[in-house]
């Protein structure tokens, strides 16, 4: 049980691990993001002028304006009762105000009146459609869409790309996410970004600890401490529980990624001069960390989240584990995306409040701070990465940013720039009893427990 | 990874295979007074005689409505309807219930027969009889439920999901283990464990079921909490514990939750392969709501008529135990599951201590987390007093 310890910082020789027993919310103290330079190496691919990629705390290297705004596509998807988003080579984020549900996700019917209708943005005000120059010339996946509109829009891999009027600088990601979405959730814009630069047979997913290094079947992959650079201490027995990672004849060195030479000469893929290997009790699991369980195992991950503010804890539930406050109890997340055509975001504090209301107090504000308490931070503490861990000051009668040295405010810790929250329904470390409060389990719109891992529902996907 | 007792495991298959290849209990031994079983199937205990689905008994007046045809009645005027004023306040009634009393009709589960246990010893007034003729049957639940299509038998919406994923969901993966066994038809003390298995079950080669002689793990991390002990006997191969609180895992769509059972006591017929019978207790009724809502939106709730808020009414109307001290509504309502268990071999950790119990023991949740009420809404919020057409 690991109720009331800090949270902390680990690494082992560059790689970026997260250590077997007590906290799993682990990364490095020698290898501070941004500091040692050791983030996620991507492959460079050809890109328009005034395109850059800007690496980012939480989705790793990213497609950027020329102002360092982040660029997100919005592909197209079937909700229950029918699809939105935009198809290849189409935007279907017009100028024209959504103001109804569109019916899109049951059982509500299409044609209710959305909230806040005075404030609520266009498509493209929230939007903003990555325009092109009218000399600009497509180069590589990089194409050019005529919008409906008539506007020129840049599009990558045939989806048309936008910024995201919640990113105020460089390196936000306030939009939306690279994290798992999909099923009942809204069709969420994500950010673009170039291939992770990892041979074929890897791939890369983010998750609530960093982006974590996988095989191309989803399995996590694993590095020992019991290995010595560049050689394998495996052995036979001790293979018939970790395979080593095999790399093909045909595979070459690359970058951080090197290949060892096994007992009969097989090739072994290593990562930063680590070996790799799968877990055999990684069943069916995909992004799994139970390997990391095991004294002298580790996930790997390309690059680290930001670690939580101090006082932070991790806890132990029945799936796996939560983000926990000082005294262990479970921390939660409030995501919203509401049902017209636009499924626009509602849980930003500049966005409307009324669905989270309705959701942690029945529209009553003050109820709502009863049932979800804020997470208060300490008054000294200002201002934040925005794009992890952040400090801001809320009008808790509205649930929206206060007004400068506004009476009653309430400086509280926000993650990806919203509020995060206690339930008073959990009565002692290890409760998770709001873990789905809300729509469709949460994933729509609603109240989901901040998983660090989860053994049986990839929470922490 | 914790050393297993593969010795005892070896032991054990070849006893089964030699000595007791026939599904009767006969004058079975386990092996080393043992024996395990991992549920694979579990239903809330809805009578349904054999010659239909609504019958004139059960709900003489048809079934109920669900939230499409109650949104509809709430909010007809289809041109000036909102999201806050009529989704988001039917979510509210979802997620903020009331005991107030419902403007809907609706049906209880009626009729002289329900399936279930006499857990207070007594015959009352809203007693049932069971199928077999067992008068005192105290299940209150079959009412709340009775009348409601999802919780119909033959694979309705909530019973099947909630089935389905018991035996597919490894979260949801019961195991209990006797110990102390003389033999299958006769002990006169057995302790009961119950523990959370690690593994899928051993589907047979149909898939229309399950296979014994799987093996298990116990989830002696995240699954702490589920580890708990029954007292328990075996008479004419019937297994039946003494009461005791009993909370288990029971997801259904992707979000971990459980189930709270006050004064649990199993009640199965045991062979070397296989074990089927009924849990009773008296089901906390905040966690059970809960429990339904967070793992079945209103969407899939509509699958099967069901309404969230009607419900939360019937539960505070029909529940029948543990009266909150400070108010004196009652907390939790009898009721029963049928279970089905398939025999599997646990493999113990090396380590006895991870199988300790969890320090702290299981408590139900005590519902949408009360605060300061006018006294209008204190009112409002009271047991209703009323009953509907078919409450005894």
């Amino acid at each position: 049980m690991s109720f009331g310890s800090e949270i902390t910082r680990r690494g082992v020789r560059g790689i970026l691990v997260v250590p077997a027993v007590g906290l799993s919310l682990l990364l490095g103290s020698s290898i501070a993001l941004g500091g040692s330079g050791l983030t996620e190496a991507y492959i460079h691919v050809p890109m328009p002028p005034g395109f850059r990629v800007v690496l980012t705390d939480l989705d790793g290297p990213v497609f950027a304006d020329s102002s360092g705004k982040t660029l997100y596509d919005w592909p197209r998807r079937s909700l229950r009762n029918g699809p939105t988003g935009d198809n290849k080579d189409e935007s279907e984020c017009s100028s024209t105000k959504a103001t109804v549900d569109s019916g899109l996700m049951s059982p509500y019917p299409a044609g209710l009146l959305a909230p806040d209708l005075d404030q609520r943005p266009s498509c493209t005000q929230a939007w903003p459609p990555a325009r092109a120059a009218a000399n600009a010339k497509p180069v590589d996946n990089w194409t050019i869409i005529t919008r409906k509109d008539g506007i020129r829009q840049w599009a990558y891999a045939g989806y048309a790309l936008y910024t995201s009027a919640l990113d105020r600088q460089g390196g936000e990601v306030l939009g939306g996410s690279s994290r798992r979405s999909g099923g009942d959730g809204p069709v969420v814009r994500k950010p673009v970004g170039p291939p992770p630069d990892v041979p074929p047979g890897f791939g890369v997913v983010s998750t609530a600890l960093g982006r974590l290094l996988v095989a191309n079947n989803g399995f996590s992959v694993y590095v020992s401490d019991h290995d010595d650079p560049g050689h394998s201490n495996c052995d036979a027995l001790c293979a018939e529980t970790w395979t080593p990672i095999l790399a093909p004849d045909l595979s070459r060195p690359r970058g951080q990624w090197s290949i060892i030479q096994r007992v009969g000469g097989v090739r072994q893929w290593a990562f930063m001069r680590k070996p790799l290997y799968l877990y055999v009790e990684d069943h069916s699991e995909v992004h799994s960390l139970k390997g990391s369980d095991v004294p002298g195992w580790h996930n790997v991950y390309t690059q680290l989240t930001p670690s939580p503010p101090k006082g932070f804890t991790a806890q132990d539930t029945t799936s796996g584990q939560t983000l926990a406050d000082s005294h262990g109890m479970t921390i939660y997340v409030y995501s919203c995306g509401d049902d017209t055509t636009d499924q626009l975001g509602c849980d930003y504090p500049s966005e409307t409040q009324a669905y989270r209301l309705a959701m942690c107090g029945g529209g009553d504000p003050v109820r709502c701070r009863w049932t979800f308490p804020y997470v208060l931070a300490p008054k000294n503490v200002r201002g934040g990465s925005r794009a992890a861990w952040s400090a801001i000051d809320i009008d808790p009668m509205t649930g929206r940013f206060a007004q400068p040295n506004q009476p009653a405010a309430l400086h509280v810790w926000a993650y990806r720039g919203r509020p995060v929250y206690t339930f008073a329904g959990d009565k002692r470390p290890g409760d998770i009893n709001a873990d789905g409060h809300g729509e469709f389990g949460g994933r729509r719109e609603g109240y989901r427990a901040f998983w660090l891992r989860d053994d049986y529902y990839a929470g922490n996907d | 990874m914790d050393t297993i007792r593969f010795a005892a495991v070896g032991v054990a298959l070849v006893a089964l295979s030699l000595g007791a290849s026939a599904t009767q209990a006969a004058d079975y031994v386990p092996p080393g007074g043992r024996i395990a079983y991992a549920l694979d199937s579990l239903h809330w205990a809805i009578y349904q005689p054999k010659d239909g689905f609504v019958n004139k008994q059960e709900c003489p007046d048809g079934v109920n409505i669900g939230p499409r045809a109650q949104f509809e009645a709430l909010f007809p005027d289809k041109a000036h309807r909102t999201v806050v004023g009529t989704r988001l306040r039917y979510e509210s009634d979802v997620w903020f219930p009331t005991a107030a009393p419902d403007q809907f009709v609706f049906h209880e589960g009626s009729g002289p027969i329900a399936s279930g246990m006499n857990l207070d010893g007594k015959i009352g007034p809203n007693d049932f009889t069971s199928p077999e003729g067992e008068k005192g049957i105290d299940n209150q639940l079959y009412r709340v439920l009775g009348c409601i299509a999802s919780y119909r038998p033959d694979d309705n919406a909530n019973d099947y999901f909630d089935n389905d994923e018991i035996n597919t969901d490894n979260y949801n993966r019961i195991l209990i283990e006797l110990t102390g066994v003389e033999s299958l038809m006769n002990s006169p003390h057995v302790e009961v464990t119950v523990y959370r298995g690690l593994e899928s079950l051993m589907a047979s080669a149909t898939g229309s079921g399950f296979v014994a002689g799987g093996t298990q793990q116990i989830d002696t991390r995240w699954g702490r909490k589920y580890i708990q002990h029954f007292q328990g006997k075996i008479i004419d191969g019937v297994l039946t514990t003494e009461p005791h609180d009993f909370v288990f895992p029971w997801a259904t769509l992707g979000n971990p939750a459980d189930e709270f059972m006050h004064a649990a006591r199993f009640q199965l017929k045991l062979t070397p392969t296989a074990a089927e019978g009924l849990i009773g207790g008296y089901t906390d009724i905040e966690t059970w709501y809960l429990q339904t809502n967070e793992e079945e939106s209103t969407h899939h709730q509509g699958y099967g008529e069901l309404s969230a808020p009607s419900l939360y009414k019937a539960f505070r109307r029909l529940a029948d135990a543990y009266p909150d001290p400070k108010t004196g509504a009652n907390t939790a309502i009898s009721s029963a599951l049928r279970a089905q268990f398939v025999q599997v071999f646990i493999l113990h950790p090396e380590n006895p201590a991870l199988e300790a119990s969890s320090a702290m023991p299981p408590i139900p949740y005590a519902g949408s987390p009360s605060y300061p009420r006018t006294p209008e809404q204190a009112r409002l919020e009271q047991p209703a007093q009323i009953t509907s057409e078919n409450h005894r």
